[in-house]
């Protein structure tokens, strides 16, 4: 299975210090999924965070949930599995040399994983003008708790926190669209289209967790 | 295989050559291929020079601070300078000497020459993490300009939110730092599973290894935690979204679980590096083979797991609930249990061992006694009833000096001598590494011996004065610390002169059996000219040098294959 | 072993299916009032489902070297210690001292 440069006759981009191409892809993917472990830590943090209040405060998480849009959550939902779609699309059409293809799969992730972002725009823009900030800027009094503002410092972390993911797999996305135009990843060598596919995964499966957490609280 | 190219793969003996010609260190000249090298031996020498650098600021504010102690009242600053220097000797300490100490500077030289690989896995990352590390100690800098900080390397809520000083951009280089050392977590794990030559078995991997394995796991496991609760620090400050602020019904306990969710793993990130080297050294210079192989290879990846449950023995009086505590207390004696399996094990490797006390092996000597002292006062302390009375005490002072210091640094100072020739090429002078370390080890017994007793009789930490019945035994300590600070001055002075003038170091001055000493001294730019086979494990000092390692080289078009792909 | 995966297009399309699915089936259960810790447990065991779906066929673990997904596992079982043992504190602050 080891010879696809051989096979495809493109450029080799076998570093010196691997045996093959095989070693090295392994290699990436492995250390890939050791980031993975970090971010799942990182975001674990305010996992953790949520449940230690929810588990001290659990009528507060009721009530302030009411104060977000299902709607709008849910539609955010179906955009990222929709691109969590587009993006293995890229990438199989990738490694089948669909090249083309695989641009148009790209630039498609990228427009939905926009069209995440304007949504969540909205929703922020909608909350801090009815005076929820985070901290202590916040104004708003149509929450009956006296500790509104907790829930929302969680929520606006989380999904904040995931927002700066978003943005920097977009600014990942559009980088291996830039390769794949150059003709840099292809079926011998796409090491680096399939762990930004895993970046991308791992954001959307933030969200899953994140969507019922935050706003499907009855 | 990647190329197909018409070559016969040959086995066959390599010699190594003595004093090579051409090195890692004249492959390339001038400072830009050392600041951007993807050279690993080079990048461990980057952090070598680094956190030296960082060990003699923290050790200069350490004096500082034993200057103050030398009266009962006032001698030279103010209790808020106190305050602010305490908290930058620790937090320089930790954050970027000793998290980053043996695994980034040693480990990154030598795991790679240990199993026979030409480089990390990823070398640009590698080299990432330097910078990164770089970055973050500027930050560190910038927050020491703009006002200091004097939380404590803790960061404790609620004082960390409502102290006037830069607390945010001290959490940011926190946050900076934390990243570099996951980055090289990521590369030592990596490098481990996909990189070990042909014949080098989990079984023979040398046990300086298996610790950066298990230290590599805590880094990658623990540290995220600790960059999401220095975020949220900083958006207490900033924001003040009331998450540990009791003020808008947050939880200040909550932030030290957060914080020692990270920082008690973390400890282990500091000493078992420190296992590792012990390992190498107590067999090397007993010619003996590693009592117990096993044993101490999983005892550190069980060190690595327990030291994952047992965070709450920070916090004792915290006013976490009762049944916390007495968890924690109970699982605190666990650890015991691997690290005791660790000292037995080095201890019957030197039984009936020839023991050879050159310089490398008297630290590990002296690291055993010091070590052991540190282990058994944390267990002390550890039980939840006498932590209730020696908790912020001189003694607690005492318990991580000896382990910081008198574990991982004098570990790390006998891994430093045992490298030395391999890394440099040059010996350094035994007579003086001798005295050295006599000096060392009788001056931090001086400086931190007289704390346990302050600290059992009541001499709490982190003040700038005290009652006068301490005063003689600060005075001890004080000048035990400068002794020890003189120590330190004349390793410097003939470390460095060695460079210069040294006697050129062989292969492999000191017999050992592990793959590094199977190069040149110092190494070829790419380690081994070859593939290298292993026929025998790490610490077989009963079988000859010469049979322990082949090579397999591709002996035709060697040298275009290797051009090509440097072009590529 | 080589982990070079091609996944079929319609193994692809069907996960998708699946967790479009999953989504709305997720919502759907918010309209029935189901009580206390169920509601939750419900929600999450949803989330969990289609997490697994997409860790498996969409990050390809189902087809890769077993390590990366005891890798992957691993990060959550570091959680949930640290969530397990921090609950022993903040649910029982109030229990007070044992009388002896
Ligand atoms: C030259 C040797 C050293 C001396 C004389 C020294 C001395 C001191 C002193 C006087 C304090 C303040 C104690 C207090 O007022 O509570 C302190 C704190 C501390 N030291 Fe050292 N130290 C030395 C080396 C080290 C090393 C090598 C490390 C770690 C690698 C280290 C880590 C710490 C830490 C973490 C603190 C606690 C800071 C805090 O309370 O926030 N020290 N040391
Ligand atoms: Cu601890």
């Amino acid at each position: 299975m080891g010879n696809h440069s051989v096979a495809t006759g493109k450029k080799s981009h076998l570093q010196h210090h691997f045996v093959d191409e095989d070693q090295q892809f392994e290699s990436s993917k492995f250390g890939m999924w050791i980031f993975l472990v970090t971010e799942v830590l990182m975001f674990g943090g305010l996992f953790v965070a949520y449940i230690i209040y929810r588990s001290w405060h659990p009528d507060l998480f009721y009530m302030a949930a009411q104060e977000l849009d299902v709607a709008l959550g849910a539609t955010n939902t179906v955009v990222l599995i929709g691109s969590s779609l587009t993006i293995a699309l890229a990438i199989r059409a990738i490694q089948l040399d669909k090249i083309k293809a695989g641009i148009n799969y790209l630039v498609a992730t990228i427009g939905l994983a926009a069209t995440f972002m304007i949504i969540k725009y909205f929703e922020y823009m909608d909350k801090f003008g009815k005076g929820i900030y985070p901290g202590s800027a916040y104004s708003y009094d149509g929450i009956g708790h006296d500790m509104a503002v907790n829930f929302f410092s969680i929520y606006y972390m989380m999904t904040g926190l995931h927002g700066i993911h978003v943005v920097i797999g977009i600014g990942l996305i559009g980088w291996m669209t830039i390769k794949a135009k150059k003709g840099l990843i292809h079926s011998g060598y796409y090491t680096p289209v399939e762990n930004t596919g895993l970046f991308w995964h791992l954001v959307d499966i933030i969200w899953i967790f994140l969507f019922p957490l935050l706003y499907l609280i009855d | 295989m990647a190329d197909n190219k018409a070559q016969t793969l040959k086995i066959r003996e390599f010699p190594v050559e003595e004093n090579p010609e051409h090195t890692y260190l004249n492959a390339e000249k001038g400072i830009w291929s050392w600041l951007f090298t993807v050279d690993h031996k080079r990048i461990g020498l980057l952090y070598l020079f680094s956190i030296t650098l960082f060990f003699f600021v923290g050790g200069l504010l350490a004096l500082l601070l034993r200057t103050e102690l030398l009266t009962p009242a006032q001698s030279i600053i103010d209790a808020d300078t106190y305050n602010q220097i305490f908290t930058l000797h620790g937090a320089i300490m930790i954050f970027l000497f000793i998290i980053p100490s043996i695994p980034a500077a040693l480990g990154n030289f030598f795991l790679p020459m240990m199993i026979g690989a030409k480089d990390v896995a990823f070398p640009r990352l590698n080299l990432a993490s330097w910078w990164i590390y770089i970055f973050g100690a500027l930050f560190a800098l910038y927050s020491i300009i703009t006002g200091a900080v004097d939380t404590g390397w803790t960061f404790y809520t609620p004082y960390s939110t409502q102290t006037g000083t830069s607390v945010v951009s001290m959490t940011f280089a926190v946050f900076i730092l934390g990243f570099s050392s996951i980055l090289t977590g990521i590369n030592f794990i990596v490098t481990l599973h996909k990189l070990r030559s042909p014949g080098l078995s989990w079984s023979r991997m040398p046990l300086f290894l298996w610790s950066l394995y298990a230290t590599a796991i805590i880094q990658i496991l623990a540290t995220p935690i600790l960059a999401i609760t220095v975020l949220l620090l900083a958006m207490e400050r900033i924001l003040g979204i009331g998450i540990f602020d009791p003020t808008m019904g947050g939880d200040p306990v909550l932030y030290q679980h957060f914080f020692w969710f990270y920082s008690h793993p973390a400890v282990y990130i500091m000493i078992v590096p420190a296992f590792g080297i012990i390992s190498e050294l107590i067999s090397t210079f007993s010619r003996k083979t590693i009592f117990g192989y096993w044993a101490i290879a999983l005892s550190s990846l069980a060190i690595a797991f327990i030291g994952f449950l047992v965070w709450g023995h920070h916090m004792f009086v915290s006013g976490q609930s009762e049944l916390s505590s007495v968890v924690f207390s109970f699982l605190t004696f666990f650890v015991g249990v691997p690290t005791g399996i660790k000292i037995f094990n080095w201890v019957a490797t030197m039984y009936k061992g020839s023991i050879d006390l050159k310089t490398p092996m008297l630290y590990a000597l002296s690291f055993l006694f010091l070590f052991t002292i540190g282990g058994l006062t944390g267990i002390m302390i550890g039980a939840l009833s006498v932590n209730v009375h020696l908790h912020d005490t001189y003694y607690i002072v005492a318990h991580f000096h000896y382990v910081m210091m008198g574990g991982t640094v004098i570990a790390l100072l006998g891994g430093l001598h045992y490298w030395w020739p391999k890394m440099t090429g040059r010996m350094y002078n035994e007579l003086w590494g001798r005295i050295t370390c006599g000096i060392i080890f009788v001056s931090f017994n001086m400086t931190f011996l007289p704390q346990f007793i302050m600290g059992s009789q009541g001499m709490p930490r982190r003040y700038f004065n005290y009652v006068d019945q301490f005063q003689g035994l600060h005075q001890f300590s004080t000048i035990g610390s400068y002794i020890l600070g003189l120590g330190f001055m004349i390793m410097l002075v003939y470390l460095v002169w060695s460079l210069f003038y040294g006697p050129k170091a062989s292969s492999n001055p000191w017999k050992a059996r592990s793959l590094e000493w199977m190069a040149s001294s110092p190494p070829a730019h790419h380690n081994f000219e070859y593939t290298p086979v292993i026929l025998h494990g790490p610490y077989d000092h009963h079988q000859p040098i010469r049979e322990f390692h082949m090579g397999v080289a591709k002996e035709a078009d060697e040298q275009t294959t290797e051009a090509e792909r440097e072009t590529t | 072993m080589s982990t070079h995966h091609i996944s079929t297009l319609s193994t692809l399309l069907s996960v998708a299916g699946a967790l479009l699915a999953l989504t709305f089936l997720t919502v759907a259960v918010t309209w029935f009032n189901i009580p206390e810790p169920f509601n939750v447990i419900v929600a999450i065991a949803i989330a969990i489902v289609k997490a697994a779906a997409v860790a498996m066929f969409f990050m390809n673990l189902y087809w890769d070297d077993r390590f990366n997904t005891i890798v992957f596992l691993l990060s959550i079982l570091f959680l949930v210690i640290f969530v397990g043992i921090t609950l022993l504190d903040t649910l029982f602050r109030d229990a007070g001292l044992p009388v002896y």
